[in-house]
């Protein structure tokens, strides 16, 4: 197929301004802010080998930034990444804004997607999209002063007025939160009939954390549901702009919490792509093994969630008891359950301990046996399958069009698996399937997660028997903690130590992304280094946000039970959303 | 009040004792005072309420589970209501966007009651120094037991309960109005970090982390 780029100079001439070179080595296009929306239509519908995902929209602050040579002057860049199922390959474009009062025209006409990828940019930096159907806060409340991710905005908390919550104020916030159909545009009533509109959460044991759906309801059926979110938003990505490059890694760990060390994965990816540091062969294999570990904790707290939020009280006690033996195994490891921290940059933390085998074993032997039971209990249950079986379908083009990945792509056919498409750490040298479903409703997606699990234990025990020997950490100057072994014999590596251990590494200016399969999609770091200690933007690209957004599409027409099931199949984190 | 169990099958427990009146007649009947009574019941049935704020409230919901069953301490019976609940848990961190949501959910709880913050974030904001986080949800509501971890594991959970469960039992909490002092009378907390300083500290073999 033809090089993208000449594909857009050709049929735009004179609308590319320049082509950025970047680490991560996809094309990397600046681009007129006039023209941004018909290149955007122009690369989904015309383009040969068509972009088909808006797979990420963010935007970066450049005031402070002292590196950008070769780069158009820009105060505030607008990010639009973009995958190509055809080509297999991502695209950035970026836009660069230099008015005072930075505005954009909306890509919502394009992708419905961009809706909350907009609202966010505009939250948390001021960029106002003109034509979008609602642009409003989307993660700090309406009540909020200022725009987060702005250099000008202070990060901690500590800078800012201690907080206080006195009864005015209490009321004031209330009041702000109060839900207004006519301000979305929703009507009230339906003929003769009055509609209700049913507010779920932020605090409801169905929507697993803490989410506010209005719905609104005609009887018992959905006509429209108005996701809240930002009741979880932790600031991670400001997080990543003062802490240093290796302090950060904690942080990405609570990103999405049930994946554990599978978060700093792409994390610390991204910052050997920058860094140019290679990872030995034992230090991938060991992360590969840990992150299928996190694999199958993450879904066996899922299966037995589901299970519960359709009736059955049974399974989630048997499944925690299962990712209790997972999180020994982890503990063991790791020494931590939940958050191990414990992927480096080049590395791994320690040496696997003594005697990891036999866990690892022991856990392989007893596992099958366990989904046999849950298969029969679960997905042969036939209430469970009447609860999902046909319930929030969807299909493989919406999907794209939503920015849908992982298992709830794979469950309308489409077999694609990051892990098989754009191998990382060398997943390419595994053997094992990725399932798919046919359908695309809620059944086929836990079905496809079922599935998983039994995959995942397959490279688990790959990893088992083909452990390679060698270091668990590079050898580079940027590894962090710095290699100590040489530093009591020469000055110059103790020096260089001890600036890496108090300071953190630089890090040589750049940009890269990369991205994992992660247990919900794709997951996806995007850090931009101004050859500082610490990162000059940090972008995570989680995949529960397009996942949650995507829930009043697919929850319309169907009933308020139903609702449950389709949020559960979802399979969203909290924290994956908000950050 | 003493009493104890016995263990199936073992012949020496269902012998104890001389059956004889005054066992039986010791055994059934229990001589206190209304308080006391009440302050037992409602020690050993405190009931969560289903809250949860993010990664904390994964290991909460773990600690129901069987491996570390919290109905042990009779407080299995989560509640989906705040005004059926005795015990709310913070568990997670406290955003600023959730904050009032938190304490309207607080002031719908019946009294008695009592709050448990789980975790860094929600003792004092944790590693989270950030704008959207509030620095400790003591700042806008009371706290009874603190329970530091990131996340605590199930176990440190579940030893803030019994910590709770000793302040629930040890309260003064007049049933009627009373001569002398009013209102209610909490125990002073306790330090586990004083408390368990000389077991700490006799601890001299630290496991080697590079072996299981």
């Amino acid at each position: 197929m033809t090089d993208i780029v000449t594909i857009i100079d050709h049929t735009f001439p004179g609308c590319i301004l320049t082509v950025q070179a970047t680490k991560d080595d996809f094309p990397t296009l600046w681009v007129k802010p006039a023209h941004i929306v018909d290149i955007l239509r122009f690369l989904k519908m015309e383009a040969d080998g068509p972009y088909k995902m808006l797979y990420d929209l963010t935007a970066i602050d450049e005031q402070a930034r002292a590196h950008r040579p070769d780069q158009p002057e820009s105060l505030f860049t607008v990010v639009y990444q973009l995958l190509s199922f055809e080509r297999n390959t991502f695209l950035r474009l970026k836009v660069p804004l230099t008015a005072g009062e930075p505005t954009l025209p909306s890509v919502t006409g394009v992708w419905p997607a961009a809706n909350w990828y907009e609202r966010e940019v505009y939250d948390l930096f001021g960029i106002r999209f003109e034509g979008h159907p609602h642009l409003k806060r989307i993660l700090m409340p309406d009540t909020w002063v200022g725009h987060p991710l702005q250099k000008c905005h202070p990060a901690r908390a500590t800078e800012m007025a201690p907080y206080q919550l006195p009864e005015n104020k209490q009321e004031t916030e209330q009041l702000s939160m109060q839900f207004k159909p006519e301000e979305w545009g929703l009507d009230s009533t339906l003929g003769d009939d009055d509609l209700l509109f049913l507010n779920l959460g932020p605090q409801h044991p169905g929507t697993h954390g803490i989410l506010r759906l209005v719905v609104q309801l005609d009887g018992e059926n959905i006509m429209n549901v108005v996701p809240d979110i930002g009741f979880h938003h932790r600031g991670a990505e400001k997080m990543g702009e003062r802490q240093s490059w290796h302090s950060y890694i904690p942080y990405t760990d609570r990103v999405e919490y049930l994946g554990g060390v599978m978060n700093n994965f792409p994390y610390v990816m991204a910052v050997e792509k920058l860094a140019g540091i290679t990872v030995p062969d034992r230090a991938k294999v060991i992360r590969i093994m840990l992150s299928e570990l996190f694999r199958i904790s993450s879904h066996l707290v899922w299966y037995g969630t589901f299970a519960q939020d359709l009736g059955m009280m049974t399974p989630v006690f048997l499944t925690f008891n299962d990712r209790e033996k997972v999180l020994d195994i982890i503990a063991a490891i790791c020494g931590a359950r939940m958050h191990p921290n414990w992927f480096r940059i080049g590395g791994v933390a320690q040496e696997l301990p003594k005697g990891w085998e036999a866990l690892i074993q022991a856990f392989i032997d007893y596992f099958p046996k366990r989904l046999k039971e849950y298969d029969n209990l679960v997905m042969k249950n036939s209430i469970f399958k009447a609860r999902t079986i046909g319930i929030g379908v969807y299909s493989t083009e919406e999907a794209i069009e939503w920015g849908i990945t992982g298992p709830g792509l794979r469950a309308t056919g489409l077999e694609w698996d990051f892990r098989k498409k754009q191998p990382y750490s060398g997943y390419e040298q595994f053997e094992f399937d990725v399932p798919t479903g046919q359908n695309g409703d809620c059944y086929d997606r836990a079905k496809v997660r079922v599935e998983e699990l039994r995959q995942s234990l397959r490279i688990i025990q790959q990893c088992l028997h083909n452990m390679p020997e060698g270091p668990y950490k590079s050898d580079h100057p940027l590894t962090t903690p710095p290699v100590k072994e040489r530093t009591l014999q020469d000055i110059e590596t103790l020096i260089h130590h001890f600036l890496n251990v108090t300071w953190g590494p630089v890090i040589p200016p750049g940009e890269a992304f990369c991205g994992i399969e992660a247990t919900k999609g794709h997951n996806g770091y995007y850090l931009i280094s101004d050859g500082n200690t610490n990162s000059y933007r940090t972008r995570i690209r989680t995949p529960s946000f397009p996942h949650l957004q995507f829930v009043p599409t697919i929850s319309t027409g169907y009933t308020l039970p139903d609702l449950m099931s389709i949020l559960g199949a979802t399979d969203y984190v909290l924290s994956d959303v908000d950050r | 009040m003493q009493w104890w169990t016995s263990k199936v099958n073992d012949p020496t427990g269902s012998i104890r004792g001389n059956s004889s009146f005054e066992e039986t007649f010791q055994k059934s009947i229990i001589l206190t005072n209304m308080e006391s009574l009440v302050a037992w019941g409602r020690k050993n049935s405190i009931w969560p309420f289903n809250f949860g704020l993010s990664c904390c409230y994964v290991e909460m919901a773990t600690s129901i589970t069987s491996k570390y069953d919290s109905a042990r301490f009779g407080a299995e019976v989560i509640r989906g209501s705040p005004r059926e609940a005795d015990m709310m848990i913070i568990a997670g961190t406290v955003f600023i966007k959730m904050a009032p949501v938190i304490k309207r959910l607080y002031e719908q709880m019946m009294a008695p009651r009592w709050v448990i913050s789980m975790g860094s974030c929600a003792n004092s904001g944790g590693m989270y120094d950030i704008y959207s986080v509030v620095q400790g949800v003591d700042k806008f509501m009371p706290v009874d037991v603190y329970v530091p971890g990131c996340p605590p594991r199930p176990d440190a959970f579940l030893e803030g309960i019994l910590m709770l469960r000793d302040q629930v039992g040890n309260e003064k909490r007049p049933l009627n109005w009373v001569i002398g002092d009013q209102g209610i009378i909490k125990p002073l907390g306790a330090s586990m970090k004083e408390e368990k300083r000389t077991e700490r500290m006799k601890m001299t073999d630290i496991r080697d982390p590079g072996s299981v």
